[in-house]
């Protein structure tokens, strides 16, 4: 793999991160910015998937119709999100139309409308689609599970509460993100086809006199209860669950991709053998790791018609359990056959990059380089997975269900 | 890029793209087989089959095959729909013979019993959960309606009772049947030798024999009925309308997915702007489908039960005028945009090229280069999309109405 990384950072603190693909037509770049849910004032769950519809609707001399339509002539793929720990706004598109697409994000982001007018309807969306979660239980699940299982204020619901968002004010919603649009933490990074010179001299240009409002991380509270059930007449109960993991600056963090690889890495992984293969019990099965900064766990999810519920649950849970009683060499190295594999299919696509690259930056201070990821799954032994289960044994899980019947967990 | 293309003695198909500089290659199977090519009583036998492909052969349990995927760090997966099941992997493009001659095998699969039963369960369940996903019921239930008997109508998973009546010998037949060499096509993009990769799969599925597979095909506009499901559990109103359109043979297909866009795309259509932007609806997307001889375009909506008929007005409103007054050179040149930026973030890596590889060969016997589908593309004018609208009167629809108070 050759790789080259650009940076750049500029005399406000803004740092400028490229990664350059050769055979490329296309660019993709992102914006992150430590203005997430968590450092928002209570009483205000769904402000961020407010503010993030409210900012594409206008910005500097384009209203909300205009900017859409030059967004669209320009052929951008786009994105706004406002997750725990950031706020974020990215872009794909053909690399022709780089610097253009930069200077209208530059518009978004330091000069959006916000126009009274146009608040009602972004806040009538969170609404409507906070209303639709109870269609979705596959998602409303996870939803909650990440709620109940990150300690407060990383637990707010993303998707807002009726109680809140009925609550919020465009003044307020206006003054919330920007006086939390801190320009010197802000990470700006770019994958693909693009020219850094050019990218460093329309970002100079755009953000240089632009300053910090030193936005502070706020600490962990508590946790929410280890287990909720949400009764509904659907055809499957849905179970959620999470349990801690060590966050990902830590050093054993190759060796939890590992385990959590040997148990949901692929088809040959242990829940889809044990719980779908063997016994049928379920058509989705599977584990991730998520992490935010300081804090990491273990999801897993599954879907399964009510009587069956309860042993799908234990299953999963036994596997778990018995991850701790070892992994097998085979085991190990498809796990690190399929990590590395994944690396490289990464590397080939500009959005997996720059968000990629973002959030290294983001939660190491540092990009990793694919080879240094590559050496350190190469180190991975069979004993370093188990030191690291030995400590973390995957015994303690937040569970959430949603369907017919109540599990026992 | 550089395509090549052979045709084994008995009848499969290999085509290939190079692409030089790709770390990675990716292949397929292509299987000319659906909901569409199955009677009443083998409701749900594709998809079920393709399940029963990763059970493994006489020789190969479903333990290795599961691991031998995992084992390439394969990216992986399959799926089924009206008339097209296809098995597909990304791979580092060094494993790329081993994953082809994985699939190889896999499409000679021991169909055994007890995995047949066991699975079923599986099934079940995946029918279970798109029972609790209205927003997938929606279109299955109306694509039934649209279609009416045609056999595009039939539901790609089956009915729990149609699963549970299927017998193994049933399934075996239909693959006999189906997953003919004559009936298959082999794709493959990357970076990989395509007279190494050809001699390789001759060696592998030379062997098999072919037989005469057919497909019934016949164009229809659609039953144009309407009907409204009460489901009280649910709590949004979810719409599903179906019109007719070109089929994947039909070089107006192009223009057809154009107006799907102006019409229907997430941002900056005529829903967009008419339904989502002043937040009357949280999703109204539209996208037209051009299949084997017949082609339908397809909306999909979710809003609040008592904006339902505000919604079905403006709807009704937007075809009105797309009917009367047509596109505008503006609408058109943006969804041009939008699309031919689609295809280049797509083209990144060898997996967004193969299903466009693929099913330009299933469908048209074709090669189409990326720059092929580019100049298609530019070349369409708000008149070809105008006149789409005069045949096929869109806002002459299907619709399928799900909600607590439908």
């Amino acid at each position: 793999m050759k790789e080259r990384l650009d940076q750049y950072r500029l005399n406000n603190g803004m740092v400028i991160l490229g990664e350059p693909m050769d055979e490329v037509e296309s660019v993709s770049f992102h914006f992150l910015l430590p203005a997430g849910n968590a450092s928002f004032p209570d009483g205000c769950c769904g402000a961020g998937k407010v503010i993030a519809d409210w900012i594409l609707r206008g910005a500097g001399i384009r209203n909300n119709r205009q900017l859409t339509e030059t967004l669209d002539n320009l052929g951008i793929h786009r994105g706004s999100a406002v997750t725990e720990e950031h706020f974020s706004l990215s872009a794909s598109l053909e690399a022709g139309n780089m610097i253009a697409a930069m200077d209208l994000f530059a518009d978004i982001l330091i000069r959006p409308r916000f126009d009274d007018d146009q608040f009602e309807p972004s806040r009538q969306l969170a609404l409507h689609e906070l209303a639709g979660l109870e269609d979705d239980p596959q998602h409303k699940v996870m939803l909650l599970t990440k709620e109940q299982f990150y300690p407060y204020p990383y637990n707010r619901p993303a998707e807002g509460t009726v109680e809140d968002l009925q609550a919020l004010t465009p003044q307020g919603c206006r003054e919330m993100i920007q006086s939390r649009l801190d320009w010197s933490q802000c990470i700006f990074t770019v994958a693909g086809k693009y020219d850094f010179q050019a990218v460093c001299d329309t970002l100079e240009k755009r953000f240089a006199a632009l300053s910090g409002t030193g936005i502070q991380r706020p600490g962990f509270g508590d946790r929410g209860q280890r287990y909720t059930h949400h009764a509904n007449e659907g055809a499957q109960v849905h179970i959620g669950m999470m349990t801690t993991a060590p966050s990902i600056g830590d050093d054993r963090y190759y060796d939890i991709l590992a385990a959590v690889s040997v148990l949901s890495g692929g088809m040959s992984g242990r829940l889809f053998t044990e719980v779908r293969e063997k016994r049928g019990l379920c058509y989705a099965v599977g584990a991730r790791y998520q992490s935010l900064k300081n804090t990491a766990g273990v999801s897993c999810y599954t879907g399964t018609m009510p009587d069956k519920a309860q042993e799908a649950y234990d299953v999963i849970r036994q596997e778990f359990r018995r991850l701790r009683q070892g992994i097998t060499e085979e085991e190990l190295q498809r796990a690190k056959i399929g990590l590395k594999s994944k690396l490289i299919m990464q590397s080939e696509s500009t959005q997996a990059r720059s968000s990629g690259i973002a959030g290294d930056f983001a939660y190491l201070g540092r990009v990793r380089a694919l080879d240094e990821i590559r050496r350190r799954l190469e180190k991975i032994t069979i004993q370093s997975v188990q030191d690291f289960l030995d400590a973390n044994p995957f015994e303690n899980f937040t569970v959430v269900t949603i369907g017919p019947k109540k599990i026992q967990p | 890029m550089q395509f090549k293309h052979k045709q084994l003695q008995n009848g499969l198909t290999l085509i290939g793209e190079i692409q030089p500089h790709a770390q990675t290659a990716a292949m397929g199977f292509f299987v000319r087989t659906g909901s569409r090519d199955e009677t009443a009583a083998i409701s749900g036998v594709s998809h079920f089959l393709e399940h029963m492909l990763f059970k493994g052969t006489e020789t190969l349990s479903w333990q290795q095959v599961n691991e031998a995927f995992d084992g390439l760090g394969a990216s992986f997966n399959a799926f089924t729909g009206e008339e097209n099941t296809v098995y597909f992997a990304a791979v580092l493009a060094e494993y790329l013979p081993d994953v082809a001659k994985l699939w190889s095998q896999l499409m000679r699969p021991a169909l055994r019993e007890e995995d047949f039963n066991l699975e079923k369960n599986v099934i079940l369940e995946e029918i279970a959960m798109y029972k609790d996903m209205p927003q997938f019921d929606v279109v299955d239930q109306a694509r039934t309606l649209h279609f009416g008997s045609h056999p595009c109508g039939n539901s790609v998973p089956g009915t729990d009772e149609s699963i549970k009546a299927m017998a193994v010998q049933q399934m075996r037949d239909y693959f006999t049947k189906r997953y003919a060499p004559n009936n298959l096509v082999v794709a493959c993009c990357g970076n990989f030798d395509f007279d190494v990769f050809s001699s390789h799969i001759e060696q592998l599925c030379g062997g098999w024999q072919p037989v005469q597979t057919d497909r019934t095909i016949s164009y229809f506009e659609g039953t144009r009925q309407k009907k409204s499901i009460r489901k009280e559990s649910l709590a949004r109103h979810h719409i599903c309308l179906l019109s007719p359109s070109v089929s994947m043979q039909d070089p107006r297909r192009f223009a057809a997915s154009l107006l799907g866009m102006i019409l229907g795309d997430s941002t900056g259509s005529r829903y967009f702007w008419s339904l989502v932007d002043p937040a009357i609806a949280e999703v109204a997307s539209m996208q037209a489908e051009a299949m084997d001889g017949i082609g339908a375009i397809y909306s999909y909506i979710c809003c609040e039960p008592t904006a339902a008929q505000k919604v079905m007005d403006i709807v009704g409103g937007i075809f009105k005028d797309i009917t009367e007054n047509g596109v505008s050179e503006k609408e058109l040149q943006a969804a041009k945009n939008k699309v031919l930026s689609t295809l280049a973030i797509k083209s990144e890596q060898p997996m967004g090229r193969l299903l466009g590889l693929g099913f330009n060969w299933v469908y048209s016997q074709e090669y189409r280069t990326l720059a092929d589908d580019i100049a298609a593309i530019r070349s369409v004018t708000v008149q070809d999309v105008n006149s789409l609208t005069a045949e096929f009167q869109p806002g002459d629809f299907t619709c399928l109405a799900m909600g607590p108070t439908a």
